[in-house]
């Protein structure tokens, strides 16, 4: 029962809420209701109910053209209210200045003819503007398109000129950048009379005219008149590719605006500008002028001077010289600067005012310019001079130009720098011999310093002998010759390290032969000391002892120790006459306990034998 | 057999070489005829032919270099005076000539740095012999070091000097070969020669070269040839205006 209660309350406050949302109304206001002539301004007129809604099909004003640039929806529950609305936007562009009275338009919603509230709009004249759309910048500012999609100007910032004057000259190109213009040919400035520089873009920059945004490219150059008279510098023409909305939807009636230029009304209501994913653009392509500006060119003044080459500006000229002490025909290099500002086209380079006693070569030059035209700069030039004979400074060099600003010609000449030009070297005049004449001494050098070599020299005579072989530029260090020959000492090299290997090995064996019977000897010496042994075995090891240290002990080395007998070990340490007699006794009766073989057995060796023997053999040194 | 057939070999390129070196003498000969009748341009066909042979000598670029400069080609005249000079560097007919040809030509010269200019007191091939005796020298003082057990003070001082010769040896044959009068000296030989700042002929001009103005080339590209030029400047010269001081 309860539950049927709560669901009857919920469908009444639903129904009543139905009802509410069922009575469609209707507004319409404009975003802005002061404006100028050609600015636009929007006009909203929103129908909130349900059920389909049929705008006015077409609001004709004169004086103003308002056309429509989209719909939006909404809808909206709040408090268990839905709401719907739709909004019809278009915009309104005023031809002219006054006050204007957009009437209460019929709009059909839900099966309701509703009407809208009138509206008034105050349109202002676009004072100080030019008759485009374009603000004015000057005289030169010209307006080229339906006011706010793109413009071109030309800025010329003089109205006199000289004939051969360079004159900067400065482009304007401005895009509304939701047209996204691609320039397919630059800017070029038409017209007779005057050469032309290089077009170069100097930057971009966005700017707000008339309270919308451009981008404006700049270009910059130069100009300069080919002859005297008035000219017409420009227009300035150029192509470029825009995108505008194609076709639209909404039915147009009414005729094509003068200002168009794309037979699209004004592209800026279409709502691909609003919403470029709703529709698809396209390319289309423009041509963007200026208008053109006069010029006035005057010849220049007679009476220029010898110097002047036709430069025109204001400039300024430094002059270096290097190396300031030099022989007599040894050159110098003099360094020009000529900085400033005009036509270093025709800068050339300063004259000798004297070249006497100087041989001057051609000059080379070279110009670093400071701006992107080429206007101001400096330009340098090297030339080279030879002095014939003694100087103190070098030539004085002159330049002159045309200076626009003072109306006359100015002279620059530069200070003399000192130099130092030292003794001559100059060659003798050595008289032609005739071929096959012998020889004479090689051609002195004589002359001095102050003495020119203006006379003509003549080449010494021919030379009628050759060598038998053949000569080479090739450095030795390249010839095959020279690494061949290095063999020579590398086999040397290899021989000294070889036989130096064998010495050293030699020298090994000895080193271990020696020790063996160094340690024979001590091993020897102990057996003899431990008094163990046969007689037959102490004499044995006794004699054997006394061998090996005479082996040892001899000075030429490599004695085999079988070899040596009594005489030659008493020999070898100088022994005695007694101890020579001992130790012939020890070999005797080592020799006889060796070979008679009549002592075998036990018979032993008395102490003082032994001690005789160990005294004889410790001795021997 | 073999010994006879070694022994025919050798006799016929004796032959052929005493031909060769008979036919040189015949060319040069007529040559200098040529020259004495006044005929300079017949007399230049004939040294340039020893020269394209091969029978380089100091002379025969003298010879060449006169009658170059007998028909005003000052250039080339003292391009072959300074070639007869690389190969005999004291040949005085060819100094005084060189001097000549430069002073006619107002050729410019390229300066030796300081360095340079105290080595050339030896010659590259001078410097090249005093840096392999004294390696080879060093090479044996080091050997006996190694194997010998009482390292001698003399030895180890002597090794150390000799490797300093050869060492500054080197140094001094790098710094001849690739300074002023090195192995990419160039004579320009054309007339009105400008060097540019880039390669082309419309380029601004750096310097402007007299013929027999001495560059050093630094690189090649294409036909053009960048090179060190006399105060000190560098430049781009067409290639066909310059040549190598050394024929290889």
């Amino acid at each position: 029962m309860g539950r049927a209660f709560l669901i009857g309350t919920v469908a009444a406050i639903l129904a009543v809420s139905s009802t509410f949302a069922d009575s469609p109304n209707v507004t319409a206001v404009l975003s802005n209701s002061e404006v100028a002539v050609g600015e636009t301004v929007e006009l909203q007129i929103k129908v909130t109910g349900p059920g389909d809604a049929r705008p006015p099909e077409e609001i004709s004003i004169d004086g103003l053209e308002i056309h429509a640039t989209g719909t939006s929806r909404q809808f909206e529950i709040h408090n268990f209210t839905t709401n719907s609305s739709v909004t019809y936007n278009y915009t309104v562009l005023p031809l002219q200045a006054g006050r204007f009275t957009i009437p209460p338009q019929t709009v059909r919603a839900g099966g309701k003819l509703l009407k809208t509230p009138e509206l008034i709009l105050n349109v202002a004249d676009s004072a100080g503007r030019s008759s485009g759309a374009r603000p004015s910048r000057g005289a030169q500012s010209q307006p080229v398109s339906a006011r706010d999609l793109l413009f071109a100007e030309l800025i010329v910032p003089k109205k006199v000129a000289y004939v051969g004057e360079i004159v900067p000259v400065q482009i304007r190109m401005g895009f509304d950048p939701r047209i996204r213009p691609r320039l397919i040919e630059p800017p070029e400035i038409t017209g007779q009379g005057f050469t032309a520089q290089k077009l170069q873009q100097s930057g971009q920059t966005t700017e707000t005219l008339n309270g919308r945004p451009y981008d404006v490219v700049t270009y910059k150059t130069a100009i300069a008149a080919a002859r005297a008279g008035k000219f017409e510098i420009g227009p300035v023409t150029a192509k470029a590719q825009v995108i505008v909305p194609r076709a639209r939807s909404a039915p147009r009636s009414r005729g094509r605006s003068p200002f168009d230029l794309f037979d699209l009304d004004d592209p800026f209501s279409d709502p691909f500008f609003s919403n470029p994913f709703a529709k698809m653009g396209e390319r289309r392509e423009v041509e963007i002028k200026s208008e053109p500006v006069a010029l006035e060119v005057k010849p220049l003044p007679p009476n220029a001077p010898p110097s002047f080459s036709g430069a025109i500006g204001n400039f300024a000229m430094t002059t270096d010289a290097k190396p300031k002490s030099v022989q007599v025909g040894d050159p110098i290099t003099v360094t020009t600067t000529i900085s400033g500002r005009g036509n270093f086209d025709r800068v050339n380079a300063p004259v000798v005012e004297d070249e006497r006693g100087w041989h001057k070569y051609p000059p080379s030059s070279k110009f670093k310019q400071d701006d992107e035209v080429g206007i101001s700069g400096t330009k340098t030039f090297d030339t080279v001079f030879s002095p014939n004979e003694k100087k103190q400074t070098v030539p004085v060099l002159a330049f002159s130009y045309f200076d626009p600003a003072k109306e006359q010609y100015v002279a620059l000449r530069s200070e003399p720098i000192a130099i130092s030009v030292q003794g001559g070297v100059a060659a003798a005049n050595v008289p032609s011999a005739q071929p096959g004449s012998p020889p004479p001494a090689a051609a002195s050098r004589v002359g001095s310093a102050t003495q020119p070599t203006t006379k003509p020299q003549d080449i010494l005579y021919q030379l009628t002998d050759r060598p038998a072989t053949a000569e080479s530029f090739a450095p030795l260090y390249t010839r095959p010759i020279f690494w061949t020959a290095q063999l020579v000492p590398f086999l040397a090299l290899i021989a000294f390290v070889g036989w130096k290997i064998r010495q050293t090995r030699i020298g090994n064996r000895e080193a271990r032969r020696i020790a063996a019977l160094q340690h024979e000897a001590a091993e020897l010496m102990h057996k003899l000391r431990r008094n163990a042994a046969s007689p037959r075995e102490y004499y044995a090891e006794a004699s054997r002892v006394v061998r090996v240290k005479t082996a040892l002990a001899s000075r030429s080395g490599g004695i085999d120790p079988n070899a040596v007998d009594a005489e030659t070990a008493a020999d070898t340490f100088k022994l005695n006459s007694d101890s020579r007699d001992q130790l012939r006794r020890l070999f005797e009766q080592s020799d006889e306990w060796q070979y008679s073989g009549a002592h075998n057995g036990g018979t032993t060796i008395s102490p003082e034998n032994r001690r005789e023997v160990l005294g004889l053999i410790e001795n021997l040194k | 057999m073999k010994a006879r057939a070694f022994q025919i070999a050798f006799l016929f390129c004796a032959l052929a070489t005493s031909s060769v070196l008979g036919q040189a003498d015949v060319e040069f000969a007529k040559a200098n005829q040529e020259y004495a009748q006044g005929h300079f341009k017949e007399a230049i066909s004939g040294y340039e032919t020893l020269v394209r042979a091969g029978q380089w000598s100091a002379n025969v670029f003298y010879d060449l270099g006169n009658a170059y400069f007998r028909t005003g080609d000052f250039g080339r005249a003292v391009l072959n005076y300074e070639r007869a000079l690389v190969l005999e560097p004291h040949h005085p007919e060819a100094t005084a000539n060189l001097q000549i040809a430069r002073d006619e030509a107002h050729a410019l010269e390229l300066q030796p740095g300081r360095l340079e200019r105290y080595l050339e007191f030896a010659s590259v091939n001078q410097y090249t012999v005093t840096a392999a005796v004294a390696f080879w020298i060093a090479a044996f003082c080091l050997a006996a070091l190694v194997f010998t057990r009482r390292r001698s003070r003399a030895t180890l001082t002597l090794l150390l000097v000799m490797l300093l010769i050869s060492a500054g040896g080197i140094v001094s044959i790098w710094q001849l070969e690739r300074g002023s009068k090195g192995s990419a000296l160039a004579v320009v030989t054309g007339k009105d020669v400008q060097a540019r700042l880039a390669t082309a002929d419309t380029a601004n001009s750096v310097l402007a070269l007299p013929p027999g103005s001495e560059v050093k080339i630094l690189s090649t590209r294409g036909d053009w040839i960048y090179a060190a030029l006399p105060n000190n400047l560098r430049g781009w010269i067409p290639a066909k205006n310059a040549e190598r001081m050394r024929l290889l």
